[in-house]
């Protein structure tokens, strides 16, 4: 992975300020503060139960902090609601596979566009804004009998999207597994779907909990290849939880570590790798 | 080969030309991407060349260079070939799986300026080998995933290629028909690196008149029309992809189909659903596997329904494939069985339409070829190789039999040499090795005929019948015909067989070690209730001996049948203690037979072969998985098999 990088890496897209969570008497974070800046690859590493994948639920609004703000492109926010998230460009795959085993690999990257697709009537009526809000229930109704019908705009509709999943099946290199269950592929290839239908919604900031998890060697570096390629063709932004450091190093503008809920270290992969601290947390001395 | 004689059409981009005139709307080439087959016509076949050569000449490509070709079957990189060929280059397809060196020797011996090439994958290894290659100037690239940020200048895009190519036909709009009518049919139109076996690889020079004569010829004997489809699937590095997807297609104006990727080429040819199919031996092993798997995980009724009209088709399927009087009752039982099973089957390989079906590269295993032909696959067998430009021998449709390869194609002339060296002469013969006129003198004489390496004979119908490699290939003490990887071919197609080596070059008569399949002998054991703890332990059963000489003994009833190989009939044969193995250095990585080294360690046991004794004890070395080695002794009995007597051997292979 020698190849150079001229990515431009832009304003700060998303700030954690003084964050902590607790639940009951467990302090699951206490007082993480970050930034991830437009089109990086962020990475958040840390020894088991340190806080990693609770950071990553404050952050797309599946936990609530006690304490702390979070700043979305330039909104502050305490509490939202994950399709909240969701809305405003906010994707994320889970550490352990959560896919429809028994759809097929294209119609499980579709769910992914299901936030973006509205009927034609319903788009118009809500461009009315509050004066619309009388002619919701009849405009859904009757984009409902479209949909039904799989007919004109419905139609045309739906093979919009079908060109994005199209353009993503291609790009993930899954054309082959494309009319598969999912149930039925290893799981290796179930990890690249689910990034297929994170893409699919076509995300400004890509959340990832442990993309390489359980991967082989081979299949560890096609999905390195794959995330920097993401970040590279569509200036995704990306914050990932990983365990394996050879691949955080390789592929991460920036690191945070965390240990115990706490942030350690921050800073470029050289940086963190050298900090007496991280080694400490790492090599497990005299906890 | 004379030049000159040929009119200008009988060049690619001349061909070109022609389709796009004659049957300009017609489709030429399709894509599946994106999910979806897109379709080009010849006509815009036609002008994407021309916007491609415009583009390659503005980048400095000169009549004379070469340009390699890397990736995988994709339209641009067929009509990159069109267009270098249109402006009097020489294109150079790679083999696209090739490791970073082999490709720097290819590239280096070809003196290549530019590449074409697919993806990142490829332009990564021109990196790696740019600074050794000195000649190579430029590389155009497909697909600009992962590209953006390379920084070298000598990396275009194809985009970038063909934008240059808009700005060139503007400034000279007629350089591109002059370019095309310069070339003539004696003039090179592409050079394959044949993988060879020992040593480097050889640049086979094949001209224009060399593929479009030959392409004709086999259009010609097998009915090939515009309306046929095919599947290009094959590297375009070899030379049948050369002639199917390029040759032929430019002479008969049929359409070929890319697929979307490698992996998913069963179910793009389920979808085309070609008329004309190639593929070698393996790729048929592979499909009726998936397809006996498929139907053990099927509901019972299917399953039933399949092997009870299996057995029908493998009685009266090749001949009414063949249309040969088959009774009425039968005929109806296959009409059904058609309706039923075999239609269905068909359809889901994608195999539906197919009207000519060719497999070639090595001996196919006789129950794979059954299987095609009795569910109505008009598959054959054709013998050919680089040098031919393809095509040395093809079945006729009525004449299809599972051990030859088939007569000679209208034009080739055959002739065996004295020992037993398969020539031909055609119009397909090469032009040279490049820049290796020794090699071109050893293979190919002064009068044309050209040196095959194989050794064969030709039966009493005219079909030739490749026994071994020419070199492989000895005499027994009375002179008959000793080939000994014909014989352990036949051997190997019992399924309890697992591999044989076969000994009598030199010896009084012919004589086989045998390793049985674990697989398939334990489960025959299990179902006859022999009880076995070890593979040795079950190589020595009684019965197990007495089943592998049931085999033997049909092969000697088959070998009698030949007048050439009767004399090597298999007297005696042992089973060995253990399976040949590449660990132990009894085969080669690729799983070929070390024929000398086996003969060498086990030296006692040949002894034994030919001393009448009818037990030996050895003791072999064995490498474990795990890298440690220990020894195996065994005693093993030596079984003699019944022989055929047929005629006497005889001398009949002097040409």
């Amino acid at each position: 992975m020698s190849q150079p990088h001229h990515r431009r890496i832009g304003e700060t897209v998303l700030k954690v300020d003084d964050i902590s969570l607790r639940f009951g008497g467990v302090r699951a974070i206490t007082g993480v503060s970050f930034e991830i800046r437009q089109g990086e690859i962020f990475s958040i590493i840390g020894p088991n139960g340190a806080g990693k994948t609770s950071m990553l639920n404050v952050i797309n609004g599946f936990y609530h902090p006690q304490e702390g703000t979070i700043t979305y492109k330039g909104t502050v926010r305490r509490r939202m609601r994950p399709h909240e998230a969701a809305l405003t460009g906010i994707a994320r795959t889970f550490q352990n596979v959560a896919l429809f085993r028994g759809m097929t690999t294209l119609d499980n990257i579709m769910t992914g566009r299901l936030l973006r697709m509205h009927g034609p009537l319903i788009r118009g009526v809500h461009r009315l804004g509050a004066a619309g809000v009388l002619l919701r229930p009849i405009a859904a109704g009757i984009d409902f009998v479209f949909d039904l019908a799989f007919w004109g705009p419905a139609q045309r509709e739906e093979i919009r999207h079908r060109e994005v999943v199209e353009r993503i099946i291609d790009f993930l290199e899954i054309q082959a597994i494309r009319k598969v269950p999912v149930g039925r592929l290893p799981y290796g290839l179930q990890k690249r779907v689910e990034l297929g239908r994170a893409l699919a919604m076509q995300p400004d900031l890509l959340l990832l909990d442990e993309p390489m998890a359980g991967m082989n060697v081979e299949e560890k570096e096609d999905m390195s290849r794959f995330v920097l390629d993401v970040n590279d063709e569509f200036g995704t932004t990306i914050a990932l939880i990983e365990h394996d450091m050879g691949v955080v190093m390789d592929i991460s503008d920036r690191v945070v570590v965390l240990d115990y809920g706490r942030k350690i270290a921050e800073g470029k992969p050289d940086e963190v790798r050298s900090n007496p601290d991280v080694i400490k947390a790492y090599l497990g001395e005299a906890h | 080969m004379t030049a000159a004689d040929v009119a200008p059409a009988e060049t690619f981009p001349g061909l070109l030309e022609h389709n796009a005139r004659i049957r300009g709307a017609r489709p030429a080439i399709r894509e599946k991407d994106y999910g979806i087959w897109q379709t080009w016509t010849w006509r815009e076949v036609h002008d994407e060349v021309r916007i491609m050569a415009s583009g390659l000449a503005a980048l400095g490509l000169k009549r004379g260079d070469t340009l390699v070709i890397i990736g995988d079957n994709r339209p641009q990189l067929y009509w990159a070939m069109v267009a270098a060929q249109a402006l009097g280059a020489v294109p150079v397809p790679v083999y696209q799986d090739a490791a970073a060196n082999e490709m720097q020797y290819v590239l280096d011996h070809a003196e290549a300026r530019f590449a074409v090439v697919e993806d990142q994958e490829q332009v990564d290894k021109l990196l790696e080998i740019k600074a050794r290659c000195p000649k190579l100037e430029a590389v155009i690239y497909r697909d600009p995933r992962g590209l953006r940020h390379y920084p070298q200048p000598f990396l275009h895009s194809l985009a970038k290629l063909e934008a240059m190519g808009r700005e060139h036909m503007k400034e000279h709009p007629d350089f591109y028909d002059a370019e095309v009518a310069k070339a003539k049919g004696g003039d090179t139109a592409i050079m394959l690196y044949t993988s060879g076996t020992t040593g480097q690889p050889k640049g086979v020079v094949l001209t224009f008149d060399n593929i479009v004569k030959m392409a004709r010829m086999s259009v010609e004997l097998e009915g090939l029309t515009d309306r046929d489809e095919t599947l290009s699937y094959l590297p375009m590095a070899w030379v049948g992809d050369n002639m199917f997807s390029l040759g032929q297609t430019y002479v008969a104006g049929f359409c070929i189909n890319c697929p979307e990727s490698t992996a998913t080429v069963m179910q793009d040819l389920r979808e085309i659903g070609p008329t004309y199919f190639f593929a070698p031996p393996p790729i048929f092993q592979n499909i009726l596997t998936q397809v006996l798997i498929r139907i053990e995980d099927a509901s019972w009724i299917k399953r039933r329904l399949f092997h009870s009209f299996m057995k029908v088709a493998r009685r009266v399927g090749s001949d009414i494939l063949t249309r040969k009087p088959v009774p009425l009752g039968q005929r109806l039982l296959y009409w059904l069985g058609e309706l039923l099973v075999y239609g269905p089957l068909k359809n889901t390989l994608g195999f539906s339409r197919m009207r000519l079906v060719y497999t070639a590269g090595e001996a196919i295993g006789p129950d794979i070829f059954n299987f095609f032909r009795s569910i109505g696959v008009p598959m054959k067998q054709l013998y050919g190789q680089t040098e031919a430009t393809v095509f040395i021998t093809v079945q006729p449709h009525d004449q299809v039999r599972l051990d030859t390869v088939g007569v000679p194609c209208p034009g080739v002339e055959l002739k065996l040499d004295s020992n037993g060296e398969v020539l031909y002469r055609s119009a397909g013969v090469f032009k040279e090795y490049f820049k290796n006129p020794s090699a071109t003198a050893e293979t190919k004489t002064a009068d044309g005929w050209v040196h095959t390496g194989d050794a064969g004979i030709l039966d009493r119908d005219g079909h030739l019948k490749i026994v071994d490699r020419a070199k492989d290939v000895g005499r027994l003490k009375n002179g008959a015909l000793f080939a000994p990887k014909y014989l352990e071919n036949k051997l190997k197609f019992f399924p309890s067989i697992k591999e044989a080596v076969t000994f009598g070059a030199d010896r009084d008569y012919a004589t086989a070690m045998i390793s049985i399949n674990l697989d398939a002998v334990g489960n025959w054991a299990e179902k006859r209730n022999l009880p076995y703890s070890s593979y040795q332990e079950l190589a020595a059963k009684p019965e197990v001996y007495e089943l592998i000489k049931s085999g033997v003994e049909q092969v000697n009833r088959d070998l009698a049948q030949d007048k050439d190989l009767a004399g090597s009939q298999i007297k005696r044969f042992v089973l060995l203690h253990k399976e040949l193995d590449a660990d132990d250095g009894e085969l080669t990585r690729t799983r070929k037979v070390r024929r000398r080294f086996v003969a060498e360690k086990y030296a006692d046991i040949v002894a034994a072969l030919y001393g009448g004794k009818d037990s030996v004890h050895v003791e072999a070395k064995v490498s474990f998985e795990d890298g440690r080695t220990g020894t195996l002794k065994a005693d093993l009995k030596i079984a003699d098999a019944a022989v055929v007597t047929a005629a006497p051997p005889a001398r009949a292979l002097a040409a």
